[in-house]
Protein backbone atom coordinates (compact mmCIF):
# COMPACT_ATOMS: atom_id res chain seq x y z
CA UNK A 1 0.00 0.00 0.00
CA UNK A 2 1.46 3.38 -0.77
CA UNK A 3 0.94 6.66 0.81
CA UNK A 4 -1.90 7.89 -0.96
CA UNK A 5 -3.60 4.84 -0.69
CA UNK A 6 -2.60 4.85 3.08
CA UNK A 7 -3.76 8.89 3.17
CA UNK A 8 -6.96 7.67 1.71
CA UNK A 9 -7.70 4.81 4.12
CA UNK A 10 -7.12 7.27 7.42
CA UNK A 11 -8.90 9.85 5.69
CA UNK A 12 -12.20 7.55 5.04
CA UNK A 13 -12.34 7.36 8.88
CA UNK A 14 -10.73 10.37 10.33
CA UNK A 15 -14.06 11.60 11.81
CA UNK A 16 -14.59 8.50 13.83
CA UNK A 17 -10.59 8.96 14.55
CA UNK A 18 -11.08 12.19 15.73
CA UNK A 19 -14.02 11.18 18.38
CA UNK A 20 -11.73 8.14 19.94
CA UNK A 21 -8.89 10.29 20.12
CA UNK A 22 -11.25 12.60 21.71
CA UNK A 23 -12.12 9.95 24.03
CA UNK A 24 -9.08 8.66 24.70
CA UNK A 25 -7.70 12.27 26.07
CA UNK A 26 -10.25 12.68 28.47
CA UNK A 27 -12.64 14.75 26.29
CA UNK A 28 -10.04 17.14 25.75
CA UNK A 29 -10.48 17.97 22.13
CA UNK A 30 -7.38 20.25 21.82
CA UNK A 31 -5.20 17.13 22.95
CA UNK A 32 -7.08 15.03 21.06
CA UNK A 33 -6.10 17.12 17.76
CA UNK A 34 -2.52 17.08 18.54
CA UNK A 35 -2.26 13.19 19.65
CA UNK A 36 -4.24 12.34 16.14
CA UNK A 37 -1.80 14.56 14.41
CA UNK A 38 1.16 12.45 16.07
CA UNK A 39 -1.07 8.90 14.79
CA UNK A 40 -1.16 10.24 11.31
CA UNK A 41 2.59 11.11 11.24
CA UNK A 42 3.26 7.66 12.35
CA UNK A 43 1.46 6.13 9.91
CA UNK A 44 2.55 8.30 7.11
CA UNK A 45 6.02 8.25 7.90
CA UNK A 46 5.70 4.35 7.90
CA UNK A 47 6.69 3.87 11.46
CA UNK A 48 3.23 1.86 12.31
CA UNK A 49 2.78 -0.16 9.78
CA UNK A 50 -0.96 -1.22 8.31
CA UNK A 51 -1.40 -5.13 8.72
CA UNK A 52 -3.99 -5.59 6.16
CA UNK A 53 -5.12 -8.60 8.07
CA UNK A 54 -6.89 -6.07 10.63
CA UNK A 55 -9.33 -4.25 9.55
CA UNK A 56 -8.44 -0.62 8.84
CA UNK A 57 -10.51 0.93 11.34
CA UNK A 58 -9.07 -1.19 14.88
CA UNK A 59 -5.39 -0.72 13.69
CA UNK A 60 -5.66 3.61 13.30
CA UNK A 61 -7.60 3.09 16.49
CA UNK A 62 -4.84 0.75 18.19
CA UNK A 63 -2.20 3.49 17.54
CA UNK A 64 -4.72 6.51 18.21
CA UNK A 65 -4.66 4.58 21.73
CA UNK A 66 -1.45 4.09 22.20
CA UNK A 67 -0.26 7.88 20.98
CA UNK A 68 -2.98 9.26 23.77
CA UNK A 69 -1.09 7.02 26.06
CA UNK A 70 2.56 7.89 25.40
CA UNK A 71 1.21 11.89 25.48
CA UNK A 72 0.28 11.83 29.22
CA UNK A 73 3.19 9.70 29.84
CA UNK A 74 5.41 12.07 28.25
CA UNK A 75 3.16 15.30 29.71
CA UNK A 76 3.18 13.54 32.90
CA UNK A 77 -0.56 14.38 32.80
CA UNK A 78 -2.71 12.69 34.93
CA UNK A 79 -5.17 10.34 33.55
CA UNK A 80 -8.30 11.02 33.74
CA UNK A 81 -8.94 7.49 34.62
CA UNK A 82 -8.71 4.97 37.06
CA UNK A 83 -7.00 1.81 35.86
CA UNK A 84 -8.21 -0.70 38.30
CA UNK A 85 -11.23 -3.10 38.16
CA UNK A 86 -13.42 -1.78 40.78
CA UNK A 87 -15.64 1.36 40.40
CA UNK A 88 -15.01 3.69 43.50
CA UNK A 89 -17.58 5.36 45.21
CA UNK A 90 -17.94 8.51 43.87
CA UNK A 91 -19.91 10.77 45.90
CA UNK A 92 -20.26 13.39 43.59
CA UNK A 93 -21.79 11.44 41.08
CA UNK A 94 -24.71 13.58 40.95
CA UNK A 95 -22.97 16.06 39.93
CA UNK A 96 -21.62 14.86 36.78
CA UNK A 97 -23.10 16.93 34.10
CA UNK A 98 -23.46 14.91 31.25
CA UNK A 99 -22.46 11.57 29.62
CA UNK A 100 -18.92 12.52 28.99
CA UNK A 101 -18.62 13.28 32.65
CA UNK A 102 -20.38 9.90 34.00
CA UNK A 103 -18.27 8.02 31.79
CA UNK A 104 -15.07 9.64 33.86
CA UNK A 105 -15.92 7.60 36.95
CA UNK A 106 -15.86 4.66 35.63
CA UNK A 107 -11.82 2.71 35.58
CA UNK A 108 -10.20 3.35 32.12
CA UNK A 109 -10.23 0.11 30.75
CA UNK A 110 -13.74 -0.40 31.19
CA UNK A 111 -14.72 2.99 29.87
CA UNK A 112 -12.57 2.03 26.75
CA UNK A 113 -14.34 -1.55 26.29
CA UNK A 114 -17.69 0.41 26.36
CA UNK A 115 -17.31 3.01 24.44
CA UNK A 116 -15.34 0.66 21.53
CA UNK A 117 -18.35 -2.00 21.91
CA UNK A 118 -21.62 0.40 22.28
CA UNK A 119 -20.30 3.48 20.79
CA UNK A 120 -18.02 2.28 17.77
CA UNK A 121 -20.20 -0.73 16.97
CA UNK A 122 -16.86 -2.86 17.36
CA UNK A 123 -16.78 -6.83 18.78
CA UNK A 124 -15.21 -8.11 21.48
CA UNK A 125 -12.10 -9.48 19.66
CA UNK A 126 -11.37 -5.75 17.53
CA UNK A 127 -11.93 -4.25 21.20
CA UNK A 128 -9.10 -7.03 22.45
CA UNK A 129 -7.28 -5.81 19.40
CA UNK A 130 -7.64 -2.17 19.72
CA UNK A 131 -6.57 -2.42 23.64
CA UNK A 132 -3.55 -5.14 22.66
CA UNK A 133 -5.12 -7.35 25.81
CA UNK A 134 -6.21 -11.18 25.74
CA UNK A 135 -10.28 -11.46 24.98
CA UNK A 136 -10.52 -13.32 28.22
CA UNK A 137 -9.02 -9.84 29.97
CA UNK A 138 -11.74 -7.34 28.07
CA UNK A 139 -14.91 -9.52 28.24
CA UNK A 140 -14.14 -9.13 32.26
CA UNK A 141 -13.37 -5.35 31.63
CA UNK A 142 -16.36 -5.32 29.82
CA UNK A 143 -18.65 -7.32 32.14
CA UNK A 144 -17.62 -4.95 35.22
CA UNK A 145 -18.13 -1.87 33.10
CA UNK A 146 -21.86 -2.61 31.95
CA UNK A 147 -22.43 -2.99 35.52
CA UNK A 148 -20.84 -0.15 36.88
CA UNK A 149 -22.53 2.24 34.21
CA UNK A 150 -25.21 1.13 35.07
CA UNK A 151 -25.00 1.80 38.83
CA UNK A 152 -23.66 5.26 38.25
CA UNK A 153 -26.40 6.18 35.26
CA UNK A 154 -29.35 4.71 38.24
CA UNK A 155 -27.67 6.99 40.86
CA UNK A 156 -27.69 9.75 38.77
CA UNK A 157 -31.19 9.10 37.89
CA UNK A 158 -32.29 8.81 40.92
CA UNK A 159 -30.50 12.04 42.21
CA UNK A 160 -32.39 13.62 39.48
CA UNK A 161 -36.06 11.90 40.08
CA UNK A 162 -35.23 13.16 43.95
CA UNK A 163 -34.91 16.99 43.01
CA UNK B 1 -18.83 -12.19 18.76
CA UNK B 2 -21.19 -9.38 19.40
CA UNK B 3 -22.54 -10.16 22.79
CA UNK B 4 -26.15 -10.37 23.58
CA UNK B 5 -28.76 -7.49 24.22
CA UNK B 6 -30.67 -7.66 27.71
CA UNK B 7 -32.38 -5.02 29.54
CA UNK B 8 -28.78 -3.93 30.90
CA UNK B 9 -27.35 -3.81 27.78
CA UNK B 10 -31.01 -1.88 26.33
CA UNK B 11 -29.79 0.79 29.11
CA UNK B 12 -26.45 1.27 27.61
CA UNK B 13 -26.92 1.34 23.90
CA UNK B 14 -29.81 4.56 25.06
CA UNK B 15 -27.10 5.97 27.10
CA UNK B 16 -24.54 5.82 24.32
CA UNK B 17 -26.87 6.10 21.33
CA UNK B 18 -27.37 9.48 23.49
CA UNK B 19 -23.71 10.33 23.72
CA UNK B 20 -23.42 9.43 19.82
CA UNK B 21 -26.18 12.12 19.13
CA UNK B 22 -24.48 15.16 21.00
CA UNK B 23 -21.44 14.47 19.54
CA UNK B 24 -22.97 15.33 16.58
CA UNK B 25 -22.59 18.80 17.34
CA UNK B 26 -18.54 17.98 17.97
CA UNK B 27 -16.38 20.35 15.26
CA UNK B 28 -14.60 17.56 13.58
CA UNK B 29 -11.64 19.07 13.00
CA UNK B 30 -9.76 19.00 8.99
CA UNK B 31 -7.77 16.29 7.74
CA UNK B 32 -4.61 17.34 8.33
CA UNK B 33 -2.03 17.77 5.05
CA UNK B 34 0.93 16.24 5.99
CA UNK B 35 3.73 17.95 5.58
CA UNK B 36 6.00 16.57 3.40
CA UNK B 37 9.49 16.01 5.09
CA UNK B 38 11.84 18.22 3.88
CA UNK B 39 14.34 15.22 2.41
CA UNK B 40 17.80 16.24 1.37
CA UNK B 41 18.48 13.44 -0.84
CA UNK B 42 22.05 12.53 -1.53
CA UNK B 43 22.43 12.90 -4.55
CA UNK B 44 22.60 17.38 -4.91
CA UNK B 45 25.00 16.31 -2.28
CA UNK B 46 27.24 13.44 -4.37
CA UNK B 47 26.98 16.65 -7.26
CA UNK B 48 28.15 19.29 -4.87
CA UNK B 49 31.22 16.70 -3.90
CA UNK B 50 32.01 15.97 -7.65
CA UNK B 51 32.20 19.70 -8.54
CA UNK B 52 34.32 20.36 -5.71
CA UNK B 53 36.72 17.66 -6.26
CA UNK B 54 36.69 18.42 -9.97
CA UNK B 55 37.55 22.34 -9.23
CA UNK B 56 40.27 21.01 -7.23
CA UNK B 57 42.13 18.72 -9.51
CA UNK B 58 41.49 21.09 -12.32
CA UNK B 59 42.25 23.99 -10.78
CA UNK B 60 45.84 26.31 -12.63
CA UNK B 61 47.97 25.88 -9.90
CA UNK B 62 49.75 29.40 -9.69
CA UNK B 63 53.36 28.68 -10.48
CA UNK B 64 55.98 28.30 -7.47
CA UNK B 65 58.81 31.49 -7.65
CA UNK B 66 61.60 29.88 -7.03
CA UNK B 67 65.02 31.15 -7.05
CA UNK B 68 67.32 30.52 -9.97
CA UNK B 69 69.41 28.18 -8.10
CA UNK B 70 68.15 25.99 -5.81
CA UNK B 71 72.06 25.84 -4.36
CA UNK B 72 74.32 28.12 -3.53
CA UNK B 73 78.10 27.18 -3.42
CA UNK B 74 79.76 29.95 -1.54
CA UNK B 75 83.77 29.18 -1.89
CA UNK B 76 86.50 30.90 -0.45
CA UNK B 77 89.54 31.44 -3.06
CA UNK B 78 92.88 32.71 -2.57
CA UNK B 79 93.19 35.86 -5.40
CA UNK B 80 96.53 36.56 -7.17
CA UNK B 81 97.64 39.13 -4.68
CA UNK B 82 97.05 36.54 -2.01
CA UNK B 83 93.77 38.25 -1.09
CA UNK B 84 90.99 35.71 -0.10
CA UNK B 85 87.55 36.43 -2.11
CA UNK B 86 84.40 34.91 -2.12
CA UNK B 87 83.22 32.83 -5.24
CA UNK B 88 79.50 32.54 -5.08
CA UNK B 89 78.22 29.74 -7.53
CA UNK B 90 74.54 29.10 -8.39
CA UNK B 91 73.69 25.75 -9.63
CA UNK B 92 69.85 23.91 -9.62
CA UNK B 93 71.72 20.49 -9.09
CA UNK B 94 74.64 19.07 -7.73
CA UNK B 95 76.02 15.20 -8.27
CA UNK B 96 79.46 15.69 -6.76
CA UNK B 97 81.03 18.80 -5.34
CA UNK B 98 84.39 18.54 -4.04
CA UNK B 99 85.92 21.99 -2.18
CA UNK B 100 89.06 24.18 -4.18
CA UNK B 101 90.64 24.24 -1.48
CA UNK B 102 92.40 21.08 0.23
CA UNK B 103 91.90 22.89 3.65
CA UNK B 104 87.80 21.03 4.01
CA UNK B 105 89.64 17.82 2.94
CA UNK B 106 92.44 17.83 5.23
CA UNK B 107 91.83 19.58 8.00
CA UNK B 108 88.18 18.85 8.66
Amino acid sequence: MNRHQLEQLVKSVHQEAYIWARQCCGFDGNMARDVLQQAYLKILEGKAEFSEKSKAKTWLFSIIRYTASEEYRQNSRQIPFLDGMDLPEPEAVHQAEDHEELLQYLPERQREVLLLIFYHDMTLEKAASVMGLHIGTVRTHYDRGKKNLKKLIEKKKAHEDAR
Amino acid sequence: MKTQDSGEERDLKLFFSELKKRDEKLSIPDFPKPQKKKHIGWLPIGIAATFIALLWFFYPTPPSSQIEGDIIIITLVEGENQEQELLIEKTTYMDVWEPQTSSLLTEF
